[in-house]
This record gives C-alpha cells, sequence and structure tokens, in this order.
C-alpha cells in the first residue's frame, strides 16, 4: 500500500455563511491540533474584516490528522477557497490542488447561487463532491428540500449526505468517515519531474514569500533550485514544511503531499497562484494548465486625505501588494485631490477589503474616489484605449465609440422576489438571457448586465429588496459597445475632476440630478451660495444650490466657562479637518464615495 | 502684565425653570439653599487659604454672583456669605459687584423690595443684572418666566429710587413666532428704562429642554438664521442709535460723557473673560482661571456638598494651561471684543505659561510676526475671512466686523 492512500485533499465550498469556516473550526478542534480554548472563532479567517462579514477572503491551508475507525491513520488537508465571486480565479486555483470537496449547504436555507458557482468550479477540476448538510441543530432546518435541492439543482446523490451541525460538532465524525471513504486518494509519482501547483502565497516579514503548494509529481527539500515555470524565475529552496497550521519545517515534500515552499523570494507577484513550480535543473515537460494573469475589474482612485502624507499611503500600498497579487497601483495627480494612486481590484469586495486595510492596519485617512470599470475606447483613428479614469476620457468629436463590459449576472432567488428583481435588473440596463425554475419556490435568474451597474451597491439593493434572501454571481463576459457620456460634476462653477462619472447617456439627466441632490446634503453650508452643478461637456443638465449659511456664533459665554466654548471650537475645527477644500468650497471627504449611492428605489 | 482678578459665584437655584434653559439650577422651593450658602462658605475659606498658602493671593477687582436666580436666596444667608467673602478676600474698595436677579423675585411688597435692595447694598452689591428677556407678557409666558411687563416696570422704578445707578437688562430675540419687529419693538421699551448696559442675545433652543423636544417634535418652528441675523444687526443700529456702545458680540453699554471714550459701563466682570485675566469661580459648576490653570467645579449637588463637608475643594476638571491654550484662549476669547485682540496682547499670554518658547519681542512688527508663525496654518483662511469683509486684520491685531460676529465661531476656531 502506497503512503498516497492515507492522504485526502480537499476543500470546503459553500456559499458565503453557510457555515464553511465554523465547519473548517470544528474539524481543527477535533482533529487536535488546536486547544479549544485557543481557538478563535473562525481559526482559519484570520483577518479582521473577514471575521466581521463572515467571509473568508484570504485562504489558509491546514494538514489533520485523523484516525479512522479502520485503524488507519489518515493526513487530511484542508485547502480552505475564498467564497466570493471576486475571487473566482483564486478559488478554482485551490480547488486544482484538491481530489475532492466537501459541500457544505445550510440546511435552513438550501442551494444558493454561489453554491452552484463553486461546484460547477469544483466539477472542472474533476472533483468528488461531499455534499453535507449544515445547521442540523436548527428548528428551521428543513434537510428533506434541502437533499431534494441538491439532487433537482446540483444533480449530487445527497441521500447519505451527512447531517451535521458545524455549531455543535454534531455529525463531524460520520462527515469524516465519509470524506475518507468518498474522496478518494492523490495519484502522482514521487520519483517523477518535479511539478507542483502554486494554489496561495503570502509575504512573511523573516522567510520572504511563502508558498502554498500541491505536489503531483516529484519531490522538493531545502537546497533545491526551483523554477517558477510562468515567470521563468528561479530560486533557491530555504525551507520545506507542512502548514499545521502555521509552518513547521519538514525535510520534503512529495507528490500527493500538500505544504510549504520558501525561497527568500520578494514579493507574492513572484509566486503567482496557478504557477508551476518545478525543479530548474530537471524541469517537468509542461506546466500545469489553467494559469491567469490577475485582471483588475475595478478601479478607484486613493488619495491621501487632509492632514495625510502622501509617502505613507505610497509605503502602505506597496506592503499590501506584496501580499496580494490581484492588486495593484499606479501614482495618479487629480487636480481636485492632489496626488494619489489609481488602483485595480478583482472586485468590489477586493477593493473594500483594501481600503478597510489601509484604515485599520496602517492607520491611514485616505479618500477613496468613485470606482469605476474599464472601457474600452474606439477612436476615430482607430486606435483603442482602455480608460478607466474617467478624467482620461478622450474628447467626444475624437471617439468612434466606447465598449463597456458586460457581465453574466446569476440571481438565484424565492419565486416571490422575482417581480421586484426584474424591475431591479432592468434600471440597471440588465437584459434577461432566461429564467429557470430549479424548485418549485426558488428561481434562477440569467441576466447579462453592464459591470458598471453591478459596481455601485448592485449587491446592497438586490438583498434589500429580497429580505436578503437573493443571492449573486458574476463573471465577466464581453465588451459591448454603448452609449455612454462623461458626466462632470461643478462646485461654485469649478469642475471636480474626482466626482466625474461616466454614464449612460439616456441617465445622465437622472443620474446628473440625483448627484447634485446628494451632494446637497453632503456639503455643509458656506458663507456664500454654493451652485451644485452636473454637466456633459459645456452644458449644464442639473443644478442644486446650498444656500448660503448665516448663523454660528455664540451668543453667551456662560459663567466664564472658556474651556467648554473652546471644546465647542475644537470640535468644529477637528470637523473641519474631515473635509476637503476646493477653492473656497468645503467637501467632506465622504462625499466623494457616497454621492454615488443612489439606491432611492430605483 | 497687571492681571485683574475677579470672583465668580454660581447660585443655582430659581423659582422655577425656564422652558428654554439648560443650564444648571434648581426649584429654590425644597432645594437645600442654606446647606450651600453653608458650603459656599467653606469653599471660600479653603480657596481663600489655599491662595495664600501658595502665595498667588492678590485683591479682587470685582465680584458676580449670577446663577439660576440669586435673588430667590434669603437675604441672611447670602449676607454671611459676603461678609465671609469679604473677610478671605482683600476686595478692593472700588470694585464692581454684580448681582444678578429676575424681574418679581425681588419682593412682592414695595416695603420688602426696598428692605431687601437695601441689603445688597449693605454687602456692597453695586451693579444689578436683571432677566427681561421681553416685554411682552404673551413671550414672557411661553418662555417660563414667571414675571410680566408690568413687573419689569416696578422693579426698575424701584431700583432706580433706591439709587442703583449700573443696571443690565437681558434681552432675548428670536423667540418663536417673534417677527423681527416684535423684538426691536421690545428693544425700545427696554431703551425706554435708559439701563447703562443692555445684553441682546437670540434664543437657542438646547437639547434637553423642554423647548428642545417641542423642536424634536415639530411643534416648535425655530426663527431662521436668516431673520435671526437681520434682527440682530436692527438691534445693533437701534441700540447705537441710541447712544449705547456694542463692545462685545452679545453686549453694549451706555457711553459716558466723552463719546469717543469707552463707556465707563462696561462689565468689568465679564471684561475679565475676554482678556485673559483671572477669576476664581465658586459655587456648583462654577469655572476659574487662577495662577494659569482653569478649572471647574462639580456640577453635581450632592458631591459638591459632601466634598465641602470633608473639606476638600470640591473641583471636578483642572487643566495647566500651555503656551498654545493660552494665546488660543486670548485670540477667541478677545475676539469676542469689539475692539478686537492685539498681536501683543495675544503673544504676552502665550508668552506667560511655562513651556512657551523663547521669544524676545519688543516691537509692534516683532509682535505681529511673532503671532503669525504661530498661527502660520491660519493666515491664508483669516486672510481670506478678512477680504470678504468679515474679520479687520491690520498692523495692530485683528478684529470682528459687525457682519462677522454672524459667523464668528468659524473664525475662532481657526486659532484654536
Amino acid at each position: 500500500m502506497s503512503y498516497l492512500d492515507n492522504i485526502r485533499n480537499f476543500s470546503i465550498i459553500a456559499h458565503i455563511d453557510h457555515g464553511k469556516s465554523t465547519l473548517a473550526d470544528r474539524l481543527i478542534e477535533k482533529t487536535g491540533l488546536v486547544e479549544a480554548r485557543d481557538m478563535k472563532e473562525q481559526y482559519l479567517d484570520n483577518m479582521d474584516i473577514e471575521r466581521e462579514r463572515g467571509i473568508t477572503i484570504k485562504l489558509q491551508t491546514t494538514r489533520l490528522q485523523y484516525k479512522a475507525k479502520d485503524g488507519q491513520d489518515y493526513i487530511l488537508n484542508l485547502i480552505d477557497t475564498p467564497g466570493h465571486v471576486d475571487f473566482n480565479y483564486e478559488v478554482s486555483r485551490s480547488l486544482a490542488a484538491c481530489d475532492g470537496a466537501v459541500l457544505v449547504v445550510d440546511a435552513t436555507q438550501g442551494v444558493e447561487a454561489q453554491t452552484l458557482g463553486n461546484v460547477y468550479l469544483a466539477l472542472d477540476e474533476d472533483l468528488e463532491i461531499l455534499p453535507v448538510l449544515n445547521k442540523m441543530d436548527l428548528d428551521s432546518a428543513r434537510p428533506d428540500d434541502a437533499r431534494a435541492e441538491i439532487e433537482n439543482i446540483i444533480g449530487l446523490d445527497a441521500s447519505e449526505a451527512p447531517e451535521i451541525s458545524a455549531k455543535t460538532g454534531m455529525g463531524i465524525d460520520e462527515m469524516l468517515e465519509k470524506l475518507i471513504e468518498v474522496i478518494p486518494p492523490p495519484q502522482g509519482d514521487p520519483d517523477g519531474k518535479l511539478k507542483a501547483l502554486i494554489f496561495d502565497s503570502y509575504y512573511d516579514s523573516y522567510k520572504g514569500v511563502i508558498i502554498y503548494t500541491r505536489i503531483f509529481d516529484g519531490r522538493v527539500k531545502r537546497g533545491d533550485t526551483i523554477r517558477m515555470m510562468n515567470t521563468g524565475k528561479n530560486y533557491e529552496v530555504t525551507e520545506v514544511g507542512y502548514c499545521i497550521p502555521g509552518t513547521v519545517p519538514a525535510e520534503e515534500l512529495k507528490a500527493g503531499e500538500v505544504g510549504y515552499i520558501c525561497g527568500s523570494i520578494k514579493q507574492v507577484a513572484d509566486a503567482r497562484v496557478g504557477d508551476t513550480i518545478t525543479l530548474a535543473n530537471a524541469p517537468t515537460d509542461a506546466p500545469l494548465k489553467g494559469y491567469k494573469k490577475a485582471q483588475s475589474m475595478v478601479y478607484c482612485g486613493i488619495f491621501p486625505a487632509e492632514g495625510e502624507k502622501y509617502e505613507n499611503v505610497k509605503d502602505a500600498l506597496e506592503k499590501l501588494q506584496v501580499n496580494d497579487a490581484a492588486f495593484n497601483f499606479e501614482p495618479e495627480n487629480s487636480a481636485a485631490l492632489g496626488y494619489g494612486y489609481r488602483c485595480g481590484f478583482l472586485g468590489l469586495l477586493h477593493m473594500d477589503v483594501i481600503t478597510e486595510r489601509l484604515a485599520r492596519e496602517f492607520d491611514l485617512d485616505v479618500i477613496t474616489t468613485l470606482p469605476s470599470v474599464v472601457y474600452k475606447v474606439v477612436m476615430k483613428d482607430g486606435q483603442v484605449l482602455d480608460i478607466q479614469n474617467p478624467s482620461n476620457l478622450p474628447a467626444p468629436a475624437l471617439i468612434a465609440h466606447i465598449e463597456e463590459p458586460i457581465v453574466k449576472a446569476d440571481i438565484m432567488t424565492p419565486n416571490e422576489y422575482v417581480g421586484s428583481i426584474m424591475t431591479l435588473c432592468q434600471n440597471r440596463r440588465g437584459n434577461m438571457v432566461h429564467m429557470e425554475y430549479l424548485t418549485k419556490t426558488r428561481v434562477q435568474l440569467h441576466y447579462e448586465m453592464p459591470l458598471n451597474e453591478v459596481i455601485y451597491d448592485f449587491f446592497d439593493a438586490l438583498k434589500s429588496r429580497t429580505r436578503g434572501y437573493a443571492s449573486l454571481d458574476y463573471e465577466f463576459l464581453r465588451y459591448q459597445p454603448a452609449k455612454l457620456v462623461k458626466l462632470d460634476i461643478l462646485l461654485n462653477r469649478e469642475p471636480i475632476d474626482a466626482l466625474s462619472t461616466i454614464v449612460p447617456e439616456e441617465e445622465a439627466m437622472a443620474k446628473g440630478r440625483g448627484i447634485c441632490e446628494k451632494l446637497k446634503e453632503i456639503i455643509p453650508r458656506h458663507q456664500f451660495e454654493v451652485p451644485i452643478q452636473a454637466a456633459i461637456g459645456q452644458k449644464i443638465i442639473a443644478r442644486e444650490t446650498v444656500r448660503a449659511y448665516r448663523k454660528d456664533v455664540l451668543a453667551k459665554c456662560y459663567g466664564g466657562d472658556i474651556t467648554r466654548k473652546k471644546k465647542l471650537l475644537e470640535k468644529q475645527k477637528a470637523g473641519k479637518k474631515r473635509m476637503r477644500q476646493f477653492g473656497s468650497v468645503t467637501v467632506p471627504q465622504e462625499a466623494f464615495t457616497e454621492v454615488l449611492k443612489l439606491d432611492d428605489g430605483r | 502684565m497687571d492681571k485683574k482678578r475677579g470672583i465668580y459665584i454660581h447660585m443655582p437655584f430659581c423659582v422655577q425653570k425656564c422652558r428654554y434653559c439648560a443650564f444648571l439650577s434648581f426649584n429654590a422651593e425644597g432645594s437645600p439653599r442654606k446647606e450651600y450658602t453653608d458650603a459656599l462658605e467653606k469653599e471660600i475659606k479653603l480657596r481663600a487659604a489655599f491662595e495664600k498658602e501658595n502665595g498667588t493671593d492678590k485683591p479682587i477687582d470685582t465680584i458676580y454672583i449670577g446663577g439660576g436666580t440669586p435673588s430667590v436666596m434669603d437675604i441672611s444667608s447670602m449676607s454671611e456669605m459676603v461678609k465671609t467673602l469679604r473677610r478671605s478676600f482683600e476686595v478692593d474698595p472700588g470694585a464692581e459687584f454684580t448681582l444678578e436677579a429676575n424681574p418679581a423675585t425681588l419682593g412682592r411688597k414695595d416695603g420688602v423690595m426696598l428692605a431687601k435692595l437695601q441689603a445688597y447694598k449693605f454687602m456692597g452689591v453695586n451693579r444689578l443684572s436683571m432677566g427681561v428677556q421681553s416685554m411682552d407678557n404673551d413671550r414672557l409666558h411661553f418662555l417660563g418666566r414667571i414675571h410680566t411687563a408690568e413687573n419689569v416696570a416696578r422693579d426698575m422704578d424701584i431700583i432706580r429710587r433706591k439709587g442703583f445707578d449700573n443696571v443690565n437688562l437681558d434681552l432675548m430675540f428670536s423667540i418663536p413666532g417673534e417677527s423681527g419687529d416684535d423684538a426691536l419693538d421690545d428693544l425700545d421699551k427696554i431703551i425706554a428704562f435708559s439701563p447703562e448696559h443692555i445684553s441682546c442675545y437670540s434664543l437657542q433652543i438646547e437639547e434637553g429642554t423642554p423647548f428642545g423636544k417641542m423642536a424634536e417634535e415639530g411643534e416648535l418652528i425655530e426663527v431662521s438664521d436668516e431673520e435671526d441675523r437681520e434682527t440682530f444687526h436692527r438691534i445693533c443700529r437701534r441700540l447705537r442709535e441710541a447712544g449705547y456702545e456694542h463692545y462685545e458680540i452679545s453686549n453694549f453699554a451706555r457711553k459716558g460723557d466723552d463719546p469717543d471714550a469707552p463707556s465707563p459701563y462696561r462689565s468689568k466682570h465679564n471684561s475679565l473673560y475676554w482678556n485673559m485675566d483671572e477669576y476664581i469661580g465658586l459655587g456648583l459648576g462654577a469655572s476659574g482661571f487662577i495662577n494659569g490653570v482653569r478649572y471647574k467645579n462639580t456640577s453635581d449637588l450632592n458631591e459638591y456638598l459632601s466634598a465641602l463637608g470633608e473639606g476638600r475643594l470640591p473641583v471636578a476638571e483642572e487643566h495647566k494651561n500651555t503656551a498654545f491654550d493660552n494665546i488660543s484662549e486670548a485670540v477667541f476669547t478677545g475676539l469676542r471684543r469689539r475692539e478686537g485682540i492685539s498681536y501683543k496682547d495675544a503673544v504676552l499670554a502665550y508668552m506667560e505659561a511655562d513651556d512657551a518658547e523663547e521669544r524676545d519681542p519688543d516691537s509692534a512688527d516683532d509682535f505681529r510676526e511673532c503671532f503669525w508663525e504661530i498661527f502660520a496654518e491660519a493666515k491664508e483662511e483669516a486672510f481670506g475671512y478678512a477680504e470678504r469683509g468679515l474679520l479687520i486684520i491690520d498692523n495692530e491685531g485683528l478684529k470682528l466686523t459687525e457682519q462677522g460676529i454672524d459667523i464668528s465661531n468659524s473664525i475662532m476656531s481657526l486659532f484654536v
């Protein structure tokens, strides 16, 4: 019997909130790796933001030991996957490192859009799937319905799906037994040429980049010179080992195993997820399939807020990039906001994560501008420009036409919300491709929609219209010509470049009016009237006025309480610091991100 | 710089609380008024002893008893307290001694009132400040005041008869439902008493008051800022025409014989607050500024009484001013005065603090340069206000224009 027979490499796939992280915690606890008292809630989600949102963004991998009922010891390599549409590529590479997947379905909710999306990714990697029904401790669990959905919607046999509660630990042993039975052991030749998949990496300030890898063939040890087959770079291995979790050094890693490799690599972009590692002196013939370069879908400007140093922002962005190959940035100069950076992200969540980390981990005060997608601008002379910053849009006279990115959006919802979702999607320029009843009460809607419409609060709008029941999955489809114009905003007759947006021509009027109204709410009164105007080129299409404020005076200084008065003035001054000065107009920093949150029932 | 020094004493009791009032006061009936004045006497003694020990005791130039309504206090205990005050501190013979009083609280019978006023005279009170607020009975009732316009007329008559020749009357404007003309009408009636001093301020709706609650529930419609400011400027004009000097944001003093000289009726005590002078605060919630330290007494009546019962000063907060605190306060309090703040006074206030950087200005130019060095960050905006005619910046210093008063907080906040 080969050592391979006692290894299982698997992922847990689930919709957000269906209990993936809790299950991972329970497995770690069950297999005795971490004492219960050392367990933070959801051990694998180790970033604050993830913990708060209950989602996993950054991958973690853990080697578990389990003594099965057949008396054998098994190594279970749990490869965690991020649970959000922005990270589909990362999910797919993690799955590629596995031989099977545990599909967690919330027995109170049933199958959801992302469940399906992730199952398809797993099927594409040829993985055996073990469905399990979670949250069976809740009264609202309806396992029979959930089973029926798994069978009808996904097509998996769920009759033997273990019923578990990740929260209470119920049914976990049965699930582990089933896992060993259903998920096949890895294949591979330990004496072949090294072929290993990078499925994650992160930067450690002592060891450099730590690569998480699955070895398909061959073996690797300290002192070997490895080559990244797609980037062509060579590194000397300084350490290999297992993730138990954390990093525990080992002699070598060999075919079928999951572990980590260090090689004094300076940034994660040099050890890109999906790349294939081989030995420089005895390379394997061909890399593993499926490697993709990260592609930014959403862009926004990040500028130091008043009083924040440009260098601090630069340092922080560089540090984040070291650890996030999908994040990129370049300097940008805005007339309104000064020097800053144009940053590219996989999606909106990715953008939120980065901006939150800037605030929390680096304690930075930054202004983020409206997110934008990448437009293809076809010029009259035949040139095609990629434009993601509205300020860089060439003069309309030079443009033949503009193309915008279209995504395929799959929305799964209880049937009673279909009407309001259809209205929402219509208002967001969505085209319904088709609609299917997955069960009597669950519907899947397939839309094609401009990405531009998805990135502004679409997800929030969807959730609020369906009391949180609808789920969304989207992926890039194609570029498509559209009638788009640049909408400028003028404050006190001065254009503010950071507030410019690219919008569909037919909606320009309504959007312009909406933005003006919103700004009127946000901009405090000044000592003079501040006209707010929306314009297309020279043409003003909407206008609002912030009336001059007339009074800001404290009539009395009672009983000589100067300290109280001073505190009031200090507060006033501090309030002003959160503002940005444009000529003589003061604008609160939140204006730049708040302004397009226009979910006024559209 | 030879600093003046005053004493403020707080009397937190009223016949009833007005509906706009957010200040520290209790209904006089049923409150421990006697215990309070006893505790005050202890505080006076402790404070005086503390100053003596420090070697920082100095003569007192002004006394101000405010409230609340000090005139609701028993004359017997007031007089004891003032005796203790005079025994404990060296009060300058020419000191200004103000007592706040509300109309209709000085005695219902003429005889009682005359006797009460006489008792105040004995104590040394030489200035009365009356909370008239309005001369319209409907508005007075709406505000929750206990007096009528007729009460004011009668009180003023007796006060004058008794020989009080330095009287302030408070006027409140922008009362909900009141027009600018109504307010000017009130003002004319007040001017008709020819008080030496008039304080005018707009009603502020504060959270936690009955008015605040009404405003929240939409039952009270506030006078708009635009109307409020228009009325304020009309009031300023009218008072100027009537021979009053507008010497502080909300305060007007009748001119003396020399119309070009500062009015002799300016409140000396309140001027301490705007000149970075020293004052000792005594009583519940009172603030003081002495030897470079700002302090504030506890606002909890029981705590106040028990602290003094145990022989401790009832101080709740204390802050040693830094050089920047000093100059910043000098500027924002100084800007309340119409004559403004001079670079020299501001910089001298700065240099008084222990942590002041070594600076050695001796010419007017030096003071100016020094000032703008300290406030380099504020300079551009300050000059922006000047360009808009809200602030006057010259070689001597800065002052607000009458229009600048309307947004004085924005200007002052540049300097904190």
